[in-house]
């Protein structure tokens, strides 16, 4: 289990340093697509890779983070009769959910993403748009956020386990800000 | 506990058995039963698996990967299905309308910190502050503003309850006025545009945002004067419900102790008169002649507080400087959306970078508030968008097996047609939204909701924006609404020794919160009453909107986004 605990830190560290590495492109995204407007009214100037980089920002942002806010437990649950369970009854439900839903979920996004990246890859597919962008660099995201969002969700099941063995303390963290 | 500990295993059990016995033998009763009625199935099940409180976005995709592998496994899907799936993954990425959810949330949370709602409630209280009821004017009218600058509720709460909440509670306020004022007027920046829940609906219901937006308009501001209206019908019945601030504790005074209030009507009517001459006769664009009027007076009112010209009194001067940069950020947004400068999108965008320029020009913005806000940003996009994603592979099986059709038969079987439907949807979402959150309503909920509408002759510009005025009261619902939550966070609890008079002062006890969220709640409802009564509020704002449909904009510039893939046709 010692291990398996020090596997999970490096896991929750790996996840840390990228999406706080990541958050940045939420302010190039404002700058870019801020930019984009006053371009096209003020210089008659658009170009569409410079619109494609946008949402290309926002798609490698929620995918890769999506691991960082499971570790944060940020993603929304109802917790109407959760709140009225017992500790070992939610981790139970949290193990379960792991296992079950979670692991399977990124593993089927996975396998079916790898051939439409491929397929990407060996057309050279690019954008419809004109002067559009390169797509598989964006398809790439799909991959490696859900492989981030495997790797945070083992690190969560050992977690888990831990807590259930009791060899394993949360630390307490910040309170949670909407 | 031990009857719902045995419900869940023994639902779990027959689940369990009913697919495996379905994929073991795909001619058995089991698995007839289960091709029949695998969308009722299917809706039962995530009903059931979202009570147990796994995240939400999860939850969803899980279920319909299960159960577009059993569907596949009884002969109802071609393996098609699962090939669809990146696809609709990327039709979601390349959403633009999407990117406004982390546009507007990252301009709340650097507004937060500005300064912007502090001042604001400072100057406006004591604007107010003469009246009975005053303060909770004050607080209705700052609400509305900040919900017209950006779309998020926490902030409006938190700094209302931080500024306004102690000096109404200093003088007398009562408990559940001043806390129900808060939590209601906070919740504004829902309905108000650019208010994310008008976003994702648009986005939903397969409308413009900049139409949703112009028909929320008229709503908005309506609701807004209810709000008002509920206020001075108290403070009638009962002036001590609500006191007028005592002479010492309003600042903004001239030396010989009036109030300056000739001095900002003169001003306003000044503006007034310019501005309507500018329009009318110098051929000027009433948006434009409006704000060149505007700055006119800001400089006026900087150069009488630096130069200490005395031409403006303290409260005039006060007023104009800090109701500039509300005014200048709703230009930003809303008024580049609507003439056509910006898409909805790009709007946010412009937002955000007004936001990041104000709080640097008052010296707030350093790296750790920076950091701070783009990682909640971050987490919160890649939450919700998650639970788009969820919603989307749900309903990939679920749409496969004539799940929306089913819905759609429920709905459209109502007693009464049109009416009818809105009234059931509406009391279903109402109840719905006391325990799920809104992004859940609007991305499970809505899609199935959409089509029946349509077919029912419904506007569904006109049913967006009453679903958004439903929803808005998932903030304020006791005991789950996020308002109250945020409310009571920064209330004091119990006794407490006021800093000001020295006196050991009444909190606010969790019951009053919950109480004084009530009496909205209510207006809520007359609200959705009226608009279903009166589509009009909602389609005058529509007819009158000039400038440049911001749709056009995106469509010159992308193209049609690629169809699903996949065998059956979806949304």
């Amino acid at each position: 289990m010692g291990g398996l605990l020090k596997l999970s830190a490096a896991i929750d560290r790996f996840s840390t340093f990228v999406g706080k590495t990541l958050s940045w492109l939420i302010l190039a995204m404002v700058l870019v697509s801020a930019g984009n407007a006053v371009a096209r009214k003020f210089f008659d100037a658009s170009s569409n890779a410079w619109l494609e980089l946008q949402w290309y920002l926002f798609s490698v942002v929620f995918l890769c983070c999506a691991g960082y806010a499971l570790l944060c437990k940020e993603h929304i649950r109802i917790d109407i009769v959760a709140g009225h369970l017992s500790d070992r009854a939610n981790q139970r439900i949290a193990l379960f959910g792991h296992i079950f839903f979670l692991m399977p979920l990124c593993a089927i996004m996975l396998y079916e993403s790898w051939p439409y990246l491929m397929e990407s890859i060996r057309i050279n597919e690019h954008s419809s748009n004109a002067g559009g962008l390169l797509r598989w660099p964006v398809k790439l995201a799909m991959i490696a956020g859900f492989a981030l969002l495997l790797l945070q969700g083992l690190s969560e099941i050992i977690k888990q386990i831990g807590v259930m063995r009791g060899v394993y303390i949360v630390p307490r963290g910040q309170p949670k800000i909407h | 506990m031990k009857i719902l500990r045995g419900f869940f295993y023994a639902f779990l059990v027959a689940l369990v058995v009913l697919l495996a016995v379905s994929i073991l033998a795909p001619n058995s009763v089991a698995a007839d039963f289960l091709r029949r009625e695998m969308a009722p199935i299917m809706f039962i099940s995530l009903v059931f698996f979202l009570l147990m409180g796994y995240p939400v976005a999860f939850s969803l995709a899980a279920l319909g990967l299960l159960y577009a592998i059993a569907g596949i496994e009884l002969g109802l899907f071609t393996t098609n299905l699962m090939q669809a799936l990146p696809n609709r993954l990327f039709g979601i990425m390349e959403n633009d309308t999407l990117l406004a959810i982390p546009f507007f949330t990252f301009m709340g949370l650097i507004l937060e910190r500005s300064g912007m709602a502090e001042d604001l409630l400072e100057t406006i209280g004591q604007l107010f502050g003469p009246l009975p009821g005053g303060l909770a004017y004050a607080v209705i009218f700052v609400g509305a503003l900040l919900a017209a600058t950006t779309g998020v509720v926490a902030a409006s709460v938190i700094s209302m309850g931080l500024i306004s909440l102690p000096i109404m509670l200093r003088y007398g306020y009562d408990r559940r006025l001043a806390s129900g004022v808060i939590a209601a007027s906070g919740t504004l920046a829902q309905i108000i545009p650019p208010s994310l829940v008008l976003i994702v609906l648009a986005d939903q219901l397969g409308r413009s945002v900049g139409d949703m937006y112009k028909g929320a308009i008229y709503p908005g501001l309506i609701l807004t004067s209810f709000y008002v209206g509920y206020v001075l019908v108290r403070t009638i019945l009962n002036p001590k419900i609500a006191p007028a601030l005592p002479p010492e504790a309003r600042q903004l005074r001239e030396a010989d102790g009036s109030g300056g209030y000739p001095s900002l009507v003169g001003l306003v009517a000044i503006v007034g008169i310019a501005s309507w001459g500018l329009i009318q006769y110098g051929d000027l664009e009433s948006l434009w002649g409006i704000s060149i009027c505007l700055i006119v007076a800001y400089a006026l009112a900087l150069a009488n507080r630096w130069l200490k010209l005395g031409l403006l009194s303290q409260l005039c001067q006060q007023v104009v400087i800090v109701m500039m940069p509300p005014l200048a950020l709703i230009f930003l947004v809303l008024g580049t959306i609507f003439i056509g400068l910006a898409t909805p999108t790009e709007g946010g965008a412009m937002g955000a970078t007004g936001a990041l320029l104000m709080a640097m020009a008052n010296r707030r913005l350093n790296w750790s508030l920076l950091r701070q806000a783009m990682d909640s940003t971050a987490k919160l996009t890649a939450f919700v968008v998650f639970i788009l994603v969820g919603a989307r592979v749900f309903s990939l099986s679920f749409y496969g097996v004539n799940g929306d059709l089913w819905v759609e038969h429920l709905l459209l079987g109502l007693p009464g047609g049109a009416i009818g439907f809105l009234i059931v949807v509406n009391v279903l979402i109402f109840l719905l939204a006391f325990f799920l959150d809104f992004f859940e309503l609007a991305f499970i909920i809505i899609p199935l909701l959409a089509k029946p509408a349509e077919a029912l002759g419904i506007d569904l510009i006109w049913f967006g924006v009453l679903l958004g005025i439903n929803m808005q009261t998932s903030f304020m619902h006791p005991p789950f609404g996020f308002a109250l939550f945020y409310l009571r966070s920064v209330a004091p609890d119990g006794k407490f020794l006021d800093k000001v008079t020295g006196k050991l002062t009444e909190g606010v006890t969790t019951a009053q919160i919950y109480w004084g969220a009530v009496p909205f709640v209510c207006i809520q409802a007359i609200m959705v009453g009226l608009v279903i009564a009166f589509p009009g509020m909602v389609t005058a704002g529509l007819d009158k909107g000039n400038g440049v449909d911001p749709n056009k904009v995106k469509i010159e510039i992308q193209a049609p986004p690629a169809d699903d893939a996949g065998p059956p046709v979806f949304k």
